[in-house]
């Protein structure tokens, strides 16, 4: 029956665009995003640290893309991306590392410690391997109380120098936490190199899947086969187990804003892997016939981005009196005298 | 009313939550079919389930975080440190995580965790196992401190920590739970506010001695010694939490005997006696006829040997000696 045939393969022909394009856009947003934020640090219109995932769009991507509005997201100091993906109004977190009372932590936590409850996003932990337990004690929680959301804990690779990493995998292994642990590997741990360290990328994948917790390990430049595998893994898990995804990405820029990395590591190289590897251009070139969509979609963005920008910064200064509200639910900012 | 030990009146307290709330989940080492390693958790297990009282590998990071990432979604976690000493294995989740997601989230979370923990020396444990921390948490915006002193209180205030929005560090005393046993009273209701809870113990007219936990049994033997020796007459405040810190009882004690003393066990450099004398000289100084007498630990490890220990944790003899010194001053 060749009719049959070619319609289905019309039909995955016309989710592989669907799904294309949001993840062309949500990349996208991510990357042109991060280098707004880099050249609003450069012009001194913000201020404080900020450490760019250019580079590792697909991971953030390909992930949440996989993810339900309600499945819970937690991330790393590294973490606008995952915010982003996860549906972080771009506006909010613009003005969050504005500091201003708009900004979706209030200006309070700044660039490093977003939250927004309304995007499932759990919040960033910055320190290093801090979020895992909150995505599988929450996701565990839910599942206490007969809600099938998932949760997903984003870390780098240098999070399998804590403790914390292996306690956090058997406890969700023995208690079966539905959460996928997304490593990704961006080849340093801020100057240390991965491959010094760990070995060649998939070592992390490897050490967990010799502990029995199903792990894969993908190619964080095709953002097509990471949504794949996400999607498969996502699956697996709201069955009620954790899972593990090791991706390997690029850390394009320096460990953060004004970190010497030409200390530690060749003047290009950042911009060298991004050339071979950019998960953007991947994915344009995988899809040669949506040009003109991506064309469309990178226009949308830039007008997003700006509008949003010049909508964050006119927004609310925070009120000195309000720097002791919500330290707990007591007498909030009354001193006991 | 039920005569409990303190170790009964603790388990009585997560049972009645367990009861009340299928939210309150218990997490630690050994807390299930052993029922914890100070009988805090017997038979709470075959009761409730596994699903509710849940033996935790050895990993008290993992365990906190975890406590904390369930509260994120609702459920509120009780997690027992099986000694306080271990607490710095999980002192980035409390400190770092629990403490700070209200504030940093700008109220979008809420971290209803209780970390429970027994501290102290009298047990004959040694230097990893007898401190009393509570000090360093005290210091942590975000956290309520905790610190039962008598088995009526471990009952009702276990029960406001598991209610209270807010993580609470509660710090029991493992030397009381099983010398120290009294009338809990069920019917006090758990939903009371905590501000303004301190207890004052003993009324008294000469001076007036601030402490807490394990502390406030000792210094009140020495009160009663005090009055039938040298008709000293001490007024004693329990202040039960380090936070919220209940300074109002402070300054009517001290407002009507003119003299303070702070007695604890934890280490009395930069201990949480520092504040409280602070406090007083700050704001209640012309109400003062003595000098702010501190009385805490040395500044060592709590030793095994008992001649060693009681050279480092304040005895009652030395108790005694400095509250007469402040007495006759």
């Amino acid at each position: 029956m060749p009719d049959t045939e070619s319609r289905t393969l019309r039909v995955s022909e016309l989710d592989t665009v669907r799904t294309g394009l949001r993840l062309y856009r949500s990349m996208v947003i991510i990357r042109e995003v991060e280098l707004h934020i880099e050249r609003l640090h450069r012009a001194g219109r913000m201020a404080g640290s900020f450490h760019s995932s250019v580079g590792q769009e697909a991971a953030a991507s390909g992930v949440c893309e996989a993810l339900r509005p309600d499945d819970l997201v937690s991330s790393t100091h590294r973490g606008h991306g995952h915010a982003l993906a996860k549906g972080v109004p771009v506006g909010g977190l613009l003005a969050e590392l504005f500091g201003l009372a708009n900004g979706v932590s209030g200006g309070r936590g700044g660039s490093m410690h977003l939250h927004h409850l309304d995007s499932g996003f759990l919040g960033q932990n910055a320190i290093v391997a801090g979020g895992m337990p909150w995505a599988a004690g929450a996701a565990w929680g839910a599942r206490q109380q007969g809600r099938d959301i998932i949760g997903v804990s984003f870390f780098g690779d240098g999070a399998a120098s804590q403790g914390l990493f292996y306690e956090t995998l058997r406890l969700a292994t023995l208690w079966n936490s539905p959460c996928l642990f997304v490593c990704e590997n961006n080849g340093f741990a801020h100057s240390m190199p991965v491959e010094r360290l760990f070995g060649s990328p998939g070592t992390h994948c490897r050490l967990v899947a010799e502990q029995g917790m199903k792990a894969e390990l993908v190619d964080g430049s095709d953002v097509l086969k990471v949504h794949e595998v996400a999607c498969s893994l996502v699956d697996y898990v709201r069955t009620g187990y954790p899972a593990f995804l090791e991706v390997t990405v690029g850390r394009v820029r320096a460990h953060s804003l004004n970190d010497p990395e030409y200390e530690y590591r060749d003047r290009d190289s950042g911009k060298n892997w991004l050339e071979e590897n950019d998960p953007i251009d991947t994915l344009r070139k995988s899809l040669p016939d949506l040009s003109k969509e991506f064309d469309q979609i990178d226009l949308e963005v830039s007008t997003l981005i700006s509008r949003e920008t010049i909508q964050a910064e006119s927004g609310e200064i925070n009120q000195a009196n309000d720097a002791l509200r919500d330290v707990d639910t007591l007498d909030s900012g009354v001193r006991h005298d | 009313m039920t005569e409990l030990k303190y170790a009964e009146a603790v388990r009585a307290a997560l049972r009645a939550e367990l009861a009340a709330d299928e939210r309150v989940v218990v997490l630690g080492q050994e807390v299930g079919a052993l029922g914890g390693v100070f009988t805090t958790t017997k038979g709470l297990q075959r009761e409730f389930g596994s699903e509710r009282v849940l033996d935790t590998p050895i990993s008290e990071g993992a365990i906190a975080g975890w406590a904390v990432g369930a509260a994120m979604v609702g459920m509120r976690p009780v997690v027992e440190i099986m000694f306080m000493d271990f607490v710095m294995l999980a002192m980035d989740q409390i400190v770092n995580g629990a403490a700070k997601l209200r504030y940093m989230s700008n109220g979008q979370l809420s971290v209803p965790v209780v970390f429970r923990m027994p501290a102290g020396g009298g047990t004959r444990h040694g230097p990893q196992h007898s401190q009393q921390l509570e000090s360093w948490f005290a210091h942590v915006p975000g956290l309520i401190v905790a610190m039962p002193s008598c088995a009526a209180d471990a009952y009702t205030m276990l029960r406001q920590a598991i209610r209270s929005d807010d993580p609470v560090v509660f710090v029991e005393s493992k030397y009381l739970y099983f010398r120290e046993s009294g009338e809990i009273d069920e019917s006090v209701s758990p939903d009371l506010p905590l501000t303004q809870t301190a207890r004052v113990v003993r009324e008294g007219t000469d001076l007036t001695v601030v402490t807490a936990g394990r502390m406030v049994q000792r210094v009140a033997e020495v009160a009663r010694d005090l009055h039938e020796s040298d008709g000293i007459d001490c007024e004693i405040i329990d202040l039960r939490y380090l936070w919220p810190l209940d300074t109002g009882a402070v300054a009517r004690s001290v407002a009507s005997t003119s003299k303070l003393a702070v007695v604890h066990e934890a280490v009395q450099t930069f201990g949480w006696g520092a504040e409280i004398a602070s406090w007083v000289a700050e704001y209640c100084l012309a109400d003062l006829d003595g000098p702010i007498v501190r009385i805490g630990s040395q500044r060592a490890p709590v030793p095994f040997a008992e001649v060693l220990e009681n050279a480092v944790i304040p005895t009652e003899a030395l108790i005694k000696e400095k509250l007469r010194e402040l007495a006759t001053y």
